[in-house]
């Protein structure tokens, strides 16, 4: 996979800042919105890489991780979020496997 | 029973996308006076409001409030002024600011929807973040920002599929009903 830098200091440091407020924020929430705020973070971040990323890995970002909705919460249907979120699990591991590869001698 | 009034009660609804066309300042300026008319315990004013239309300000507060989904073209911070509560023999943290925070965001809300604007509240943001963006002084405290613009065509989906909920299962007449009956499945949450 090439080594292309795909996020600016600027983008990297919007990036940071979303994480720790949410964070913070996170400590007066409902617990419900923990998964949110990181898929949030995940899709910003996919927002912002995918124009310089390569073809596969944009393929990635504009699949599964799009199929959860932008405000979806998990006690609204819990099987049914939870088999979302198996569902990009599975998208981002096969990508890695295909792109990073396994270990020598790995099956 | 109808009237404008309940009109624009009915029809608001909470803006999670907006374009990027500006709001004009008069119709800003609209939605700041109708706070001004806000109902706020004891008449005591507690509470500062900090309007925000610079797009670096705006990319600033978006970074650090989680709870923003949209980009809006301008803001206004409800903050509680502690060092006046105090004043009034207030200890900070006592509820009754808070209450107020809510009359006076409401009070926006219908009044932006009144102008034709789009509007949402965002209670997920770091205080001491957006303190610090914003200058605010250690006594007051930034507790919530109404977003404002234009709603873009296209809205997500609401965070939960509509319940049930009428005012007759929100209320009960005259006295909390006994615990087994409380009507969960009538839309209670």
């Amino acid at each position: 996979m090439p080594t292309t830098l795909v996020l600016t200091e600027d983008e990297a440091l919007e990036l940071l800042a979303f994480l720790v407020t949410a964070a913070r924020t996170q400590l007066d929430e409902a617990a419900e919105y923990g998964p949110l705020r990181l898929l949030t973070a995940a899709s910003r971040l996919a927002d912002t890489i995918a124009p310089r990323v390569s073809p596969e890995t944009r393929a990635l970002l504009a699949g599964p991780l799009r199929q959860v909705p932008e405000t979806a919460v998990r006690t609204a249907d819990p099987a049914g979020y939870a088999s979302k979120l198996d569902a990009v699990c599975r998208a981002v591991a096969r990508h890695l496997v295909t792109n990073l590869g396994r270990e020598a001698g790995t099956p | 029973m109808t009237n404008p009034v309940l009109d624009a009660i009915r029809t608001r609804r909470m803006t999670r996308a907006m374009t990027e066309q500006p709001i004009e300042r008069d119709r800003l300026e609209a939605v700041l006076e109708a706070a001004r008319w806000a109902p706020n315990a004891g008449n005591r004013r507690l509470h500062r409001l900090i309007a925000v239309q610079d797009p670096r300000t705006l990319r600033l507060l978006r970074v650090v409030s989680p709870g923003m989904f949209q980009r809006p073209v301008a803001v206004v911070v409800i903050c509680i002024d502690w060092g006046r509560a105090e004043s009034f023999g207030m200890r900070r943290g006592l509820r009754g600011p808070y209450v107020d925070v809510g009359t006076l965001a409401q009070t926006m809300l219908l009044a932006a929807h009144s102008v034709g604007l789009g509007s949402g509240i965002v209670t997920s943001f770091s205080q001491a973040a957006v303190a610090q963006v914003l200058d605010v002084p250690d006594d007051v405290s930034p507790e919530l920002i109404v977003c404002l613009g234009h709603a873009a065509p296209t809205q997500p989906a609401p965070m939960r599929a509509r319940n049930p909920m009428t005012w007759q299962t929100l209320t009960d007449w005259e006295r909390f009903p006994a615990r087994r009956a409380v009507g969960y499945a009538e839309g209670r949450t």
